[in-house]
């Protein structure tokens, strides 16, 4: 089983913008102001060089792990497989407390009991579990979801957006920007994300190219729906957390409807609980290949890892917001360590062997 | 056996996800029971001297038969150091928990808006269970009085007042409303400012409450009761509070209200009257400009399409039919509601209370302008202000 390069594409356009819009918008607000686009326009830019950047390497046809042991040898295979995971558990930490934050908030009307959260570990131990091609037919099924729930989210903040908000553009100056571009660190992994699917695609000619303008119109989607939510709350959107579900709560005929946009939430939450989950499978799946592909290997890691975050979420329950400023302010650097420098020694060591090309 | 044990992590898998479900849905992982839950359908603030009273509607179901269903409420207050002190004392009185997220209006009384009104209101902004789009209102008297008055209208005041502040009375340009969200981003951006509808509440004359009666409108339950002591309280929201800075700077009459909403672009078939004529509008275009060429300047605009739809003495059948204006009678249109504009900005710069958002456009349009005016008063600021009404032909 393998995933299609639409597969890629629709992850890209659709799924990967979900991942973006709980807790960046009110960060972003927080340090850059109404300057909020910028550093995630930058993001976007060099996320889809990346994408660019590993898709290429899928012209190789060969897993990550395939390429490190014939080029390295086992163990030191191994070693980066096990590093790459480590980082992508790491990673995994915000969208997952992102996600208890959304349900927390969006789903019930008064603070329920932290235990509602559980059952999302035993949902991400199943799906993390799964084989990692089986991610194509989960991308076919969630990225028409996402975006019509984007959709719908964005025509409803339309009429109550003000993007005058947005002017004048540059006042929070180079400070800002580059604040910006750090705090946003945390949530722009994309190209790490794709790095563990190489050799589970068959490559095609201008993948590479499709796949990074999937990434932008993805980043287009994503940019839309910050101005969007700037617009909606200008000044106070620090505190509006759960961005996207409180956006679309003003349009007019809502007085008559009631609640309907919550359609388009629950479409959007749906396809983000899968994205929660994602960087947890992708390191079962690379640890799975790594050590042997044994029967028992990805049950029992996936097992481990959602208990490890199950731990983790509830350890930080009272110190969540110091738990995230740690993550994206002080060990920030992590993320272009993974996500920027290893494509692009990828890239640099194994996209030169054009010999081994099938 | 072999086969057995090969089963059985996924039978325990199984186990395991409905021991959870069962824990879920057996007590809903200790979520608020509804007996114990109060929903609290409208709020109103006022300041004491220890802090504040938060009175809070309570919807009560009157009855499951068809003469008697409907909702009434029941008025509680709390008092506290802040709002959500307030909460708990209404929770230790009652043992209901105060459940929020329905709650659609909130009133702020006379004493409450002296003082910047967002020592109260920021609750209601950080708590993440109510909704931001909940509507603003001050009101005459105190916020307990008004909620805890009994409507001729409606099963409760809340219901009443939510009649007054619907989409079609915004349109009708005779009241201005406006929600947390809207009044917190004026409270926070650099003019400071922001409005409610004031809210007025006058008693229902006998006479027109038997007619009331008579005609079956809804009716509360002590409607039949109280109509004859003449207690029951019919609203009024036709004046507009301006808050600068959080506090009550002005109060905006029912022609200047009229005339923001017109700037605002709200108005669509409403009516006005001038000089024993009344006049519909169809159609409603407004906008406030800020230039910045040399000295900033304010461009309040409004354009309006408008037909004759009433008038004194009795009109022909062709005049009737028409409802056109002359030309005339278009110049005068638009000379009143020009001089009703220009009332609204001599309230607006007497007061300094930048509701119309000039010090934002400008900060937006140019921020070294915005360094250098902000602190300018708005009665030295040129104002350029038309109102053009046309008759619909």
């Amino acid at each position: 089983m393998t995933i299609t390069p639409r597969q890629i594409c629709f992850f890209l356009a659709g799924i990967a913008p979900v991942g973006k819009l709980i807790l960046l918008p009110a960060n972003l607000a927080a340090t850059c102001g109404n300057d909020l686009l910028l550093p995630v326009l930058a993001h976007v830019l060099v996320q889809s060089v990346l994408v660019f950047c590993v898709l290429l390497l899928g012209r190789r046809e060969r897993t990550l792990c395939t390429l490190l042991r014939d080029a390295c040898g086992k163990t030191a295979a191994r070693i980066a497989a096990c590093l790459l995971a480590a980082f992508l558990l790491f990673a995994a930490f915000v969208p997952v407390i992102e996600q208890k934050l959304l349900v927390r908030s969006t789903f019930y009307d008064t603070i329920p009991a932290y235990l509602v959260f559980t059952p999302f570990f035993l949902f991400a131990a199943y799906i993390c579990a799964r084989p990692l091609p089986t991610l194509g037919r989960l991308w076919d099924i969630l990225a028409p979801l996402a975006l019509t729930g984007m959709a719908g989210i964005a025509l409803f903040s339309a009429g109550s957006a003000d993007l005058g908000a947005l002017a004048p553009a540059g006042a929070a100056g180079a400070g800002g920007f580059l604040k910006g571009v750090q705090t946003a660190c945390a949530w722009f992994f994309d190209a790490a994300l794709l790095l563990c699917l190489i050799g589970r695609f068959p490559y095609r000619k201008g993948l590479a190219l499709g796949g990074a303008l999937c990434s932008l119109a993805g980043g287009g989607v994503l940019l839309l729906l910050l101005a969007l939510f700037y617009g909606v709350f200008p000044g106070i959107a620090v505190i509006q957390t759960p961005a996207f579900s409180r956006m679309s709560g003003f349009f007019a005929g809502m007085t008559v409807l009631g609640r309907i946009d919550y359609f388009f939430i629950f479409a959007v939450a749906f396809a983000m609980t899968f994205h929660a989950a994602l960087p947890v499978q992708c390191a079962v799946g690379l640890l799975t290949e790594a050590f042997g592909n044994k029967k028992y290997l990805a049950p029992a890691l996936s097992v481990l890892f959602s208990a490890l975050m199950l731990s983790a979420v509830y350890l930080v329950h009272f110190h969540t917001s110091a738990a995230v400023r740690t993550v994206t302010e002080t060990l920030f650097w992590i993320f272009p360590l993974f996500t920027v420098l290893v494509p692009l020694l990828a890239l640099l060591v194994f996209g030169r062997r054009h010999e081994t090309l099938s | 056996m072999k086969r057995f044990l090969k089963r059985l992590p996924n039978r325990l898998w199984v186990l395991l996800c409905l021991i959870v479900l069962f824990a879920f849905f057996a007590n809903d992982f200790g979520l608020v029971d509804i007996q114990k839950t109060a929903i609290v359908l409208a709020a109103g603030i006022d300041r004491t001297p220890e802090g504040f009273t938060l009175t809070a509607q309570i919807a009560v179901p009157k009855g499951t038969d068809r003469t008697t269903g409907g909702t009434s409420g029941v008025e509680i207050g709390g008092q506290g150091e802040n709002i959500s002190d307030c909460l708990s004392d209404l929770y230790a009185k009652t043992g209901w928990v105060p459940k929020l997220v329905f709650c659609d209006l909130l009133v702020l009384g006379e004493g409450a808006v002296r003082e910047d009104v967002f020592d109260g209101l920021d609750y209601f902004l950080r708590n993440e269970y109510i909704p931001d789009s909940c509507l603003l209102a001050a009101c005459e008297g105190s916020a307990a009085e008004l909620l805890s008055s009994e409507s001729a209208i409606d099963d409760t005041s809340a219901l009443a007042l939510g009649k007054l502040f619907s989409d079609a009375a915004t349109k009708s340009g005779q009241v201005m409303t406006t929600t947390l969200r809207e009044f917190a981003i004026g409270y926070f951006n650099e003019s400071r400012s922001g409005y409610m509808p004031y809210v007025r509440m006058q008693q229902q004359e006998k006479g027109a409450q038997k007619e009331a009666q008579a005609s079956g409108g809804a009716q509360n339950k002590q409607g039949g009761q109280s109509g004859q002591d003449g207690a029951q309280k019919i609203y009024s929201a036709r004046e507009t509070a301006l808050f600068s800075e959080g506090r009550l700077a002005a109060l905006l009459s029912p022609e200047e209200t009229l005339a923001f909403s017109l700037l605002k672009g709200n108005v669509y078939a409403g009516t006005f009257t001038t000089d024993g004529r009344s006049y519909v509008i169809l159609k409603n275009k407004g906008s406030v400009d800020v230039g910045t060429r040399d000295v900033p300047d304010i461009r309040l605009y409004a354009g309006c399409k408008v037909q004759l739809c009433g008038e004194r003495e009795t009109a022909s059948p062709e005049r009737l039919a028409r409802g056109e204006l002359s030309e005339q009678e278009e110049a005068h249109v638009s000379e009143v509601l020009t001089q009703y504009a220009k009332r609204l900005w001599d309230t607006c710069a007497a007061a300094d209370c930048d509701f119309l958002f000039f010090r934002r456009s400008l900060r937006r349009a140019s921020p070294a302008l915005y360094g250098t005016w902000k602190d300018v008063p708005l009665s030295s600021v040129p104002a350029d202000i038309v109102v053009r009404a046309e008759s619909l032909r």
